[in-house]
């Protein structure tokens, strides 16, 4: 199917596309790829497209241990750029592991950050989903839910979000840059996204119009030669996470200095996993320490009829990533 | 059932105007007036008659619908064409003929790498796409490929002719 | 007939682009439909309001239940004239316009009204209900020989079990799609079929019209692998109503989503089955099939049949059962009941070689059925023995258990299974024209899905006259053609065959008298047995005398020879003998039991399906089948919205298929076979890769990890549990 026709503008300068997104039945498209899909399903109908992908925002630099991507850098341009590969292998392997070499070189970071949930209740216009339809209830939660979350969810809603990139992002802390009419703001990776409420389930925390123009990321190059990106799915390639962990260890004299783990297709956003990464800290590396870390990465974990199996999923998948990276089984 | 239909048409209803484009496919360059919602597929195939572009899901997971844009390989069935002012595309039309064929195209049919066909288009664009970014194992082409579907299962054979044609 | 690797005949069509699907046919005018859908799954469609959607631009016509009704009732009319909904999405108009994305439009503008009655979305609501058919296909669908319940109770092991399996969707690459038109009182149909004549047919029925009036055509073929049949029928019946209002020609296309819904999908089954034995012999088996079916149309694969015939048995008991739901219509899907009743049958048998302490290979040789117990008679060939035989022997079956079990992070399993397919051949026609100039063209009105009938039809000619395949032209996919058969069910090449080879034989005895009745050329006198056919002359077996093809035609007949032959269909009451063909796979898996992943390592499988004519298409059909049994194996689920009866995930990102990063090395050994009772030892192929690899990953999957599953598909959650949590040792 398609949708209803729109007008489309090509935005050459950041604050003509500013000025343009604020307006209602506005949408900005980068790479597309999942604007199209949104929209050939009947669940985006803009007015208008703001077409951002020539803005000047696709740099890459790497200064002083602070990496910054510009948000319309083309995931397979991230995935393939010296210093992302040196500095930030992490970044690499979550983005290697995402869709195909064809969306890869599509699709923008700021588009894969923000792309909406593969949830098949969201995906399906007539069904009942409050984040698509508010108040409409949540088919998934009774319904086929293997693929829902662990964490974090709502009696509303418990999609997860499908972005591999921001599972890594968020395990090293990065930054959001936003830019809106009103100036420019850095949010940390986790608060660009939203929990669900009880009847409605937002995805993300910007206000219409506003524009992600990089993602940065600071004093993290010390996890470059310990971090794994660990993500488990039912074919070898080509789809979406069942579980993905993307984790990072610090490790001087035998002892763990620093660790960083979070977890993709668990919750509606990369799930830290704070609990983990303290019980790390201060340990040797080892089966004690990456069996605590497991034990405590799936505490508080609610599942539904069919994703039981992400619990003992999650924690073997800490500890295998635990393990690739920390020179020790 | 009942069904009701009124007596005349009145085609009050404005859709947004067709912008301009331009393309150049194949070496051809198209000038060309396209609604601002066609995909990339949507104009070469049915817009311009390039049918060796296939459409097999519009939805991004099949490669049926890949081709080349200044060399990168992309499925254009996510590609809002109107993205696209300017570009340089390549689609099978333009990888060989039957007189002059590329390598690859070659060796597919030395390999029998096709069965039904309907995936081979974006199965030798993809594979032309991924020689450029010299694959140094089977298990690199495997991966680098998988954004390409084959529903007959002629998938040992595609790699056995990128591997030929990459001289693994 | 010699064997040989002739490239594909229309290879360089395709890897050029330039072969023209029937979709692709551009008439000037054309208009494009789509199709409106039920938002529920059983109720009754009330009205149509179609108001607002002739004022879109571009809007050409709506077609609705009212314009069905100058169509003659049947089968393939029943849903597009009658308003009962039977399941989510089931079309109920369709609209053309200008523009695909101006048919959107308008069909978004027409609003439906429905009234639901409430559903049965899923098997387990209704097995109560549950209807038994008389005929799954041509077989009886129970059947008991023996006395089963005996012969249980006395058995020294008894594996009984219950084994279920999902549905799947066929998924051909092309989705369905009609370029249409009519000229006066004649339609032309340019469809994804795999049956011009039944839909040339069908048409004729519905429309009320001579079949002669109607030409529908379908030269090449984006994949079919069962569902482009009659499923596809009212739709594109709606498409030719919306050409016949609009005097104008019109496409419908399927999207991806609706190759869900309205082509069929193979049924979910829930299978009980019993296997007794006595000194490692079989001495019962009870096999019971459930199955699902659509509410309006009962479809049953063959599940239980092949359990009647494949191994040696005195006591055996089949049943097949349906449960009507409101999902949408199953129909054959590659190995149809092969394929879900193998899974069955040959995992049952490796719990029970792990019972008896058996190699699960020799318990197999051991109850090898040396003819077909279940009409007495004895197998037109079978070298299923040769294909354990080999298989086993290239694959290192023998010592696996001295092979590492792990590699990395995979620990390693080993399995194997039998699959067969019946050999079967339908009634066609084909036609050979030997131009003037030694050129050759074969015509049949039969589909190539993939499968390589055109390279078929060529050789089988070509070989046939001594002609190189570079002059031959083959023609097919248009009922202007001679009838040819249907692309399913592996019958095709068995099916032409004995036309072509007919044809070519009138052509060779032409020829033949025309070279020997000259007395003054080169092989004047000579009798026509003491005539070959090679390298494009007629050649004296007897002395070195030979005349070039081109002079005898040029001398005697330079417009030409034409000659057609036909073929009989299978005669399944008065067969000698029963046909089939075999084979035997081997996989070797890796799971990694912490993260619950399986990949498949290695496949080697032996087959033995008569003669092969070419080894290199068939190796590609042979592994075609065994990827698309990997993919049921652990990858292929249709998931029903109990709620509300939607199928959910329809797109490629949800309904997973194998891709190339799933590969597993292959090997394929082809076993040939003469085979007295069937023209030139042909056997079909296609459906044998599809079978058995499905209870082999299963098995492979019990001897890495120890767990048995009984379900379709294995995933990571049946892989994962405390006892493979390696990560906590
Ligand atoms: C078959 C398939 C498989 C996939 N598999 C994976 C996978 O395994 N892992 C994974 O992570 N992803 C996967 N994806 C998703 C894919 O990565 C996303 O579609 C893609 O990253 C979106 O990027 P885009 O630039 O095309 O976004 P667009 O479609 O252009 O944009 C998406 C949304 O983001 C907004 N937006 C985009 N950029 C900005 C910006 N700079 N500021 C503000 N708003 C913005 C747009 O308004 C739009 O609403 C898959 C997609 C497909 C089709
Ligand atoms: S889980 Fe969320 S996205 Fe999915 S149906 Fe429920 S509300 Fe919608
Ligand atoms: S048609 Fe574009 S990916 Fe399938
Ligand atoms: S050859 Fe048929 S889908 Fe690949």
């Amino acid at each position: 199917m398609s949708g209803p026709s729109f007008h489309y503008i090509e935005a050459t300068r950041l604050d003509d596309a500013l000025a343009q997104g604020a307006r209602h039945g506005a949408t900005y498209v980068a790479g597309g790829t999942d604007f199209l899909q949104l929209w050939k399903t009947g669940l985006a109908a803009p007015k208008t497209v703001i077409d951002i992908c020539r803005l000047p925002l696709a740099e890459i630099s790497y200064a002083g241990d602070t990496l910054s991507l510009g948000a319309l850098s083309r995931l397979s341009d991230v995935a393939a750029h010296p210093d992302v590969k040196i500095h930030h292998p992490l970044i690499a392997d979550a983005i290697l592991a995402s869709a195909s070499g064809q969306l890869r070189n599509m699709a923008t970071l700021g588009g894969n950050l923000l792309q909406r949930t593969r949830c098949p209740y969201f995906r399906s216009a007539g069904l009942a989903c409050n984040k698509r339809a508010p108040g409409s209830g949540c088919g998934a939660r009774d319904g086929e839910n293997r693929h829902a979350a662990l964490f974090g969810t709502s009696s509303g809603c418990v999609a997860t979000h499908a972005s591999d990139l921001a599972v890594a992002l968020a395990a090293l802390d990065a930054e959001i840059v936003v830019a809106s009419a009103a100036g420019e703001r850095r949010l940390r990776l986790p608060d660009l996204y939203l929990l669900p409420a009880p009847t409605t389930a937002p995805d993300s925390s910007l206000a219409d119009g506003d524009v992600i123009t990089a993602i940065s990321i600071h004093d993290a190059c010390r996890f470059a030669p310990r971090s794994t990106y660990l993500k488990i799915r039912d074919r070898a390639s080509f789809e979406f996470a069942v579980v993905s962990v993307a984790a990072a260890l610090q490790i001087e004299d035998g002892v763990i200095t620093a660790a960083r783990l979070a977890a993709g297709g668990v919750a509606p956003l990369p799930w830290r996993l704070h609990g983990s990464e303290a019980a790390l800290v201060g340990r040797a590396p080892g089966k004690a320490a990456f069996a605590a870390a497991g034990d405590l990465a799936i505490e508080g974990a609610t599942p539904l009829a069919k994703n039981a199996f992400k619990i003992p999923l999650l924690r073997s998948a800490v500890i295998r990533a635990l393990q690739t990276i920390g020179g020790v089984s | 059932m009942t069904v009701t239909q009124p007596p005349s048409h009145d085609a009050r209803e404005r859709t947004p105007p067709r912008i301009a484009l331009s393309l150049t496919i194949n070496a051809m360059r198209y000038e060309i007036e396209i609604s601002p919602s066609a995909t990339l597929l949507d104009v070469i195939r049915d817009q311009l008659g390039l049918t060796g572009t296939k459409k097999g899901c519009d939805m991004g997971g099949c490669g049926a619908c890949t081709v080349l844009v200044a060399g990168r390989r992309v499925v254009s069935c996510l590609a809002l064409a109107a993205s696209f002012d300017d570009a340089v595309v390549t689609t099978i039309e333009g990888v060989g003929t039957a007189d002059h064929l590329h390598p690859l195209q070659a060796a597919f049919i030395r390999h029998d790498a096709l069965q039904c066909g309907y995936c081979t288009s974006g199965q030798i664009l993809s594979g032309i796409a991924l020689l450029s970014e010299n694959p140094g194992s089977i298990a690199e082409i495997r991966e680098g490929m998988s954004g390409n579907l084959c529903r007959c299962g002629a998938h040992p054979s595609i790699v056995a002719a990128i591997a030929e044609v990459a001289g693994l | 007939m010699n064997a040989h690797s002739h490239a594909r005949y229309e290879a360089l069509l395709k890897v050029t682009g330039q072969a023209r699907f029937e979709g692709e046919i551009a008439p000037a005018g054309l208009l494009h439909a789509t199709l409106i859908e039920a938002p529920i799954a059983c109720g009754e469609l009330v009205s149509v309001d179609a108001v607002e959607a002739p004022t879109r631009p571009g809007f050409a016509t709506l077609v609705t239940h009212d314009d069905s009704a100058s169509l003659k009732s049947s089968a393939a009319t029943t849903l597009i004239r009658e308003t009962a909904i039977h399941f989510h999405g089931q079309p109920v108009a369709l609209v053309a316009a200008s523009t695909l994305a101006e048919a959107h439009d308008a069909a978004r503008a027409v609003r439906i009204a429905t009234a639901a009655r409430p559903a049965v979305t899923q098997m387990d609501q209704a097995l109560g209900a549950a209807i038994a058919p008389e005929m799954v296909g041509r077989f009886p669908a129970a059947t008991r020989r023996g006395d089963v319940a005996t012969a249980l109770g006395e058995a020294e092991l008894v594996i009984r079990n219950r084994y279920s399996t999902q549905v799947n969707n066929h998924h051909p690459m092309e989705p369905h799609v009609v370029v249409c038109w009519w000229e006066g009182p004649k339609a032309v149909v340019h469809t994804s079929t795999q049956a011009i004549f039944a839909t040339r047919a069908t048409i004729a029925q519905a429309f009320d019209m001579p079949p002669r009036n109607i030409r529908v055509l379908a030269r090449f073929l984006g994949g079919g692998f069962g569902c482009k049949g009659q499923l596809w029928w009212p739709w594109m019946f709606w498409a030719m109503l919306a050409s016949r209002k609009t005097g104008r020609p019109v496409r419908l296309e399927l999207s991806r989503a609706q190759m869900f819904t309205l082509v069929g999908r193979r049924q979910q089954t829930e299978q009980d089955l019993a296997l007794g034995f006595a000194n490692g012999r079989l001495t019962a088996i009870t096999h019971d099939v459930v199955a699902q079916t659509s509410a309006h149309t009962d479809y049953s694969d063959s599940t239980a049949v092949y359990s009647r015939l494949l191994y040696a048995c005195p006591n055996v008991s089949t049943t097949h059962r349906l449960v009507r739901t409101n999902e949408p219509q199953p129909v054959p899907m590659r190995a149809p009941g092969t394929a879900p009743g193998t899974f069955a049958l040959e995992s049952a048998m490796d719990e029970a070689a792990e019972r008896l302490g058996l190699d699960p290979l020799d318990l197999r040789v051991k109850n090898f059925a040396d003819h077909d117990q279940e009409t007495g008679r004895p197998w037109s060939s079978n070298s299923l023995l040769s294909c354990y035989r080999v298989g086993a022997e290239r694959f290192g079956w023998a010592d696996r258990q001295k092979r590492k079990k792990r590699d990395g992070r995979w620990t390693i399993g080993f399995g194997m299974a039998t699959t067969l397919y019946p050999a079967i051949r339908q009634a066609c026609r084909a036609r050979v024209r030997l131009n003037g100039d030694a050129s050759l063209v074969v015509q049949c009105g039969t589909q190539d899905m993939g499968s390589g009938t055109y390279t078929a039809l060529g050789q089988i000619a070509a070989d046939a006259l001594g002609i190189p395949m570079a002059k031959v032209t083959v023609e097919l996919g248009d009922t202007w053609l001679p009838d040819g058969p249907f692309s399913g069910g592996s019958q095709v090449t068995a099916s032409i065959f004995p036309a072509v080879q007919s044809a070519t034989a009138q052509l060779r005895a032409m020829l033949a008298s025309m070279a020997a009745s000259d007395a003054n050329g080169p092989l004047g006198g000579k009798t026509s047995d003491d005539l070959d056919f090679e390298g494009e002359l007629i050649r004296s077996r007897s002395s070195n005398a030979a005349e070039r093809l081109s002079d005898v035609l040029a001398r005697t007949a330079p417009d030409g020879l034409v000659a057609e032959g036909e073929s009989a269909a299978t005669d399944h009451p008065k067969l000698a003998a029963t046909g089939m063909g075999h084979g035997a796979v081997f996989v070797e898996i890796g799971v990694d039991s912490a993260l619950g992943e399986i990949r498949v390592r290695r496949v080697c499988a032996a087959f033995a399906a008569g003669r092969i004519l070419n080894p290199l298409l068939a190796r590609s059909q042979y592994v075609g089948g065994l990827i698309g049994g990997i993919g049921m194996a652990l990858h292929e689920q249709t998931l029903t919205d109990r709620a509300t009866g939607c199928i959910l995930g329809k797109s490629f990102a949800d309904y997973l298929i194998p891709v190339h990063a799933d590969m597993p090395e292959f090997d394929i050994a082809m076993i040939e076979e003469d085979d007295p009772h069937l023209p030139g030892s042909v056997k079909g192929i296609g459906m044998l890769g599809s079978a058995g690899i499905q209870a082999a990953i299963a098995s492979a999957v019990h001897d890495a990890i120890g767990k048995r599953i009984r379900h379709l598909p294995i995933r990571i959650e049946d892989c994962l549990g405390p006892a493979c949590d390696t990560a906590q040792r």
